[in-house]
């Protein structure tokens, strides 16, 4: 069976669902035969996963112990 | 079904730290994004016999946080914050900004990689700063997509939107953003751009370089390995 391609137009368009690993298992498969032999989409790809990566950080896991005791003590009263 | 108080407790528990932080994105003032958490939560156990199974709990409660802050919005007359929840989503055929295409140089490969060079300047404050520029509707898919790893199929729950509108909504935002660090690079004294660029460049603030913005053709005839 003939593996399909894309050309670089496409593989822009699918680039966000690439990088969120939202393309399906085939999808992702041609998308990254594409990436393997053109530069200038890989390059595409790795900036907006390191971009995404560099979002990510600004997540803060902890709140501070005054909104855990407040809604501690919600949750208790119900 | 509903949910046993002690589940309850324990998921509420868990995602504290993320409620707290997208709740803390979307209100400037943090008494604010702390009274949304709390009505939030109160909501939640209200309507605990609408969750239909646990695995979903994530998306719920942030579906009724969203809610939750856009029904506050309503009640406190905010129509211009109001107003940037309501997006056009006519502006989907525009096309996206990219510092990408702004600046990868394929001749330097060997040398530079410019692109690269402007995301390892980048600081953390750049990054919260462009975050709160975006309109509430942009802000709200990029902080739930990258900052919470939520799935498309998570965002569409929360936000009571279809997959596709989250794929779209979420390019457009990421465009946007995209564009205020990089108008933000210029206006703070380029710091994130490279000298060989800052030299080249000699459009006004956000104008794009036209010379790299037809990405297909470009990347077409240059960049096969």
């Amino acid at each position: 069976m003939t593996k399909q391609e894309i050309k670089c137009e496409q593989a822009l368009r699918q680039i966000f669902e690439y990088v969120d690993h939202e393309l399906g298992e085939a999808e992702r498969a041609t998308m990254e035969r594409h990436l393997h032999t053109c530069h200038s989409c890989y390059s595409r790809a790795e900036f907006e996963s390191r971009l995404k990566v560099k979002l990510g950080e600004l997540k803060k896991d902890d709140p501070d112990a005054t909104v855990r005791g407040r809604i501690k003590s919600l949750l208790d009263s119900f | 079904m509903g949910i046993s108080h002690k589940a309850f407790e324990e998921q509420v528990l868990a995602l504290l730290g993320s409620l707290n932080g997208v709740a803390r994105r979307l209100m400037s003032i943090p008494a604010d994004a702390e009274d949304l958490v709390a009505e939030t939560v109160v909501r939640a156990w209200r309507a605990r016999d609408s969750l239909e199974n646990d695995a979903a709990f994530r998306a719920w409660i942030f579906r009724i946080l969203h809610n939750t802050f856009v029904s506050e919005l309503r009640r406190a007359g905010a129509r211009p914050r109001l107003e940037s929840l309501e997006c056009d989503e006519a502006e989907e055929e525009e096309v996206q900004f990219s510092i990408f295409e702004q600046m990868h140089q394929p001749f330097l490969l060997w040398f530079s990689n410019p692109e690269q060079e402007f995301l390892d300047k980048l600081l953390r404050e750049d990054l919260d700063r462009a975050l709160a520029s975006l309109p509430q509707h942009h802000r709200v898919v990029v902080i739930l997509s990258d900052l919470e790893e939520f799935s498309y199929g998570e965002i569409a729950e929360a936000l009571g939107i279809p997959v596709g509108t989250v794929r779209s909504r979420l390019a457009r935002a990421r465009g946007a953003l995209q564009k205020i660090l990089w108008q933000q690079a210029r206006d703070y004294g380029l710091n994130a751009v490279p000298a060989a660029l800052r030299e080249a460049d000699e459009g006004g603030a956000g104008a794009p370089r036209q010379a790299t913005a037809g990405a297909t053709g470009r990347k077409e005839k240059g960049s096969i390995r």
